[in-house]
């Protein structure tokens, strides 16, 4: 679904690489942590996935196309099967829940009818079923990431990129989250979770792929938060 | 693509930066107007060469009684004299047509001509000069017919109408080419603010554009909101540069045209349409051009 083969990423008036000779792969319906210290190259890998940078080297095939070789006028449409969600919401604070969703559709075209059927299943996926019509400034962080992961997901993509979904929230709303993510990640969809949290890592037992100085230094299934130290 | 939505961001987009958009609307306005009067002169100008150059007649003033122009020294054309000059017209070439007017027919035409009423009291037939009307073949090609006639006996002076309705077009001409070159300037104007309004609008929305992107909304789904708030502020601008334009028509060139007297030469409202279509197309591309060139550089997709 993800593979990276020996990609390095510099940014313009940098010397050290973002990201040096990485080779990952993320095979279709896996549940990934990116963990590693700010600045070790997670958010560049999510990054990279979406094409909103280009590798200085190396190749990079996400759901089947070669990144170097699609070209600007088709990323809109690889972003579709690419779900993501970040430390800071990103809602828009003059709508409301199913607003917040149906935008998500609205911009890519969908028909109304398509977008009032799935909406409400979406917003019931993520758990906060009854609160269609509040706005986001009256509901708790957890709530509001709850509101990002359905617009997130409510296009069905196959891959879903959380950077840091949690590192806003107290730990107890965290496990909420993860539910969410989990139940998201058990009807097929590949989910990539970059995070700091070790504790919600070494609880969920996935596979972990740490960074440092954007090298992969350890690349684990069913891993935990700090095993290398 | 859903027409409503479109049609949303972009009236908020022009309500959130209405100064902005009265600017750009003013600036098209204007700009527009000034080409279409440049235009409108151009046209009328052309028109008017027509009309005119099929008339432009050479007037030969013949010597008067008590004359004070030198080369008569005091004395009338005699008969033998006008016969003679006539035959030597004629003998001309280039010359399509000549007439004598004599003082009686000037005397008339002058009283019709609308002078002022202390003018036509004083003036008397004898006062008016006798005169050869001639009409060319090629009225640019003046010069060898004036050249031959000046200076025979009974000659008073030799006038070309062409000389004095030239003046005039090269003064329309300069208007002309002045609105032109204020409406360039206004255009280039309206393309700057219309890049700065397209730029506010792109940050107002930077949150809405970024979760767009994210999403995977088409690059033409996120653009043309913004292109569109251009497209809309032009079209004003050019609804109201219309108005200017057939203001102008009816105000200035219909008076204009009054003044010579004929509706050979009148500005049609066919030109004043055309005129105002090429505006508002120049207006709307350059709207469209001015959002895009903006919109690559604020709107990275």
């Amino acid at each position: 679904m993800i593979h990276f083969d020996n990609v390095t990423k510099v940014y313009a008036n940098q010397n050290r690489p973002a990201l040096d000779h990485v080779s990952v792969d993320v095979d279709k319906g896996e549940f990934v942590f990116l963990v590693g210290p700010s600045g070790s190259g997670k958010s560049t890998f999510l990054r990279l996935v979406l094409k909103e940078e280009r590798p200085n080297s190396g190749a990079i095939h996400v759901a089947g196309k070669d990144l170097a070789r699609l070209s600007n006028f088709k990323v809109p449409h690889l972003r579709r099967r690419i779900g993501c969600v970040f430390q800071d919401f990103r809602l828009l604070p003059n709508k409301n829940v199913y607003e917040n969703v149906a935008f998500a559709l609205e911009v890519i075209g969908k028909p109304r009818r398509f977008i009032r059927k799935v909406v409400p299943e979406v917003i019931e996926l993520v758990g906060l079923e009854g609160k269609a019509h509040r706005m986001p400034d009256e509901l708790s962080g957890g709530e509001q990431q709850r509101v990002a992961m359905a617009r997130a997901f409510v296009n069905r993509p196959m891959i879903l990129l959380a950077d840091e979904p949690t590192g806003n929230i107290d730990p107890a709303t965290s496990i909420g989250i993860m539910k969410v993510l989990d139940r998201i990640n058990r009807t097929g969809t590949t989910v990539v979770m970059a995070t700091h949290d070790a504790a919600i890592v070494d609880s969920m037992r996935k596979r972990v792929v740490e960074l440092e100085d954007g090298k992969i230094v350890r690349d684990q299934s069913r891993g935990v938060y700090g095993q290398a130290y | 693509m859903r027409a409503n939505f479109i049609f949303s961001e972009v009236w908020i987009g022009l309500r959130r930066n209405l100064t902005m958009t009265i600017a750009v609307v003013i600036t098209v306005a204007v700009g527009m107007a000034m080409l279409g009067v440049g235009l409108m002169i151009n046209a009328q100008v052309s028109l008017l060469k027509g009309y005119w150059y099929d008339r432009v007649e050479i007037n030969v003033f013949l010597c008067s009684q008590d004359t004070a122009i030198q080369a008569c020294g005091g004395k009338a054309a005699t008969p033998a004299q006008i016969k003679a000059l006539e035959a030597q017209i004629r003998g001309l070439p280039g010359v399509k047509e000549v007439y004598f007017e004599d003082q009686a027919t000037a005397f008339k035409n002058f009283q019709e001509s609308g002078a002022s009423k202390t003018l036509l009291d004083v003036t008397k037939v004898e006062d008016m000069p006798q005169s050869f009307r001639i009409k060319l073949v090629d009225p640019n090609n003046y010069q060898p017919v004036m050249q031959a006639i000046q200076g025979q006996r009974g000659v008073a002076q030799v006038t070309n109408q062409k000389e004095l309705v030239g003046k005039f077009f090269d003064m329309l001409d300069k208007i002309s080419n002045f609105a032109l070159a204020v409406a360039i300037i206004l255009v280039l104007a309206a393309a700057l603010l219309i890049g700065n309004t397209v730029r506010l609008s792109a940050f107002n929305r930077r949150r809405e554009t970024g979760i767009m992107r994210l999403v995977g909304a088409s690059n033409l789904y996120i653009q043309l909101p913004f292109v569109m708030e251009g497209v809309i502020a032009g079209l004003i601008g050019g609804v109201f540069a219309a108005v200017i334009l057939i203001a102008t028509k009816v105000m200035l060139f219909e008076e204009l045209a009054g003044y010579f007297g004929s509706g050979g030469a009148q500005l049609g409202w066919d030109t004043v349409a055309q005129v105002i279509t090429f505006t508002m197309i120049i207006g709307v591309v350059i709207c469209v051009l001015a959002s895009f060139v903006t919109l690559r550089r604020y709107l990275r997709v």
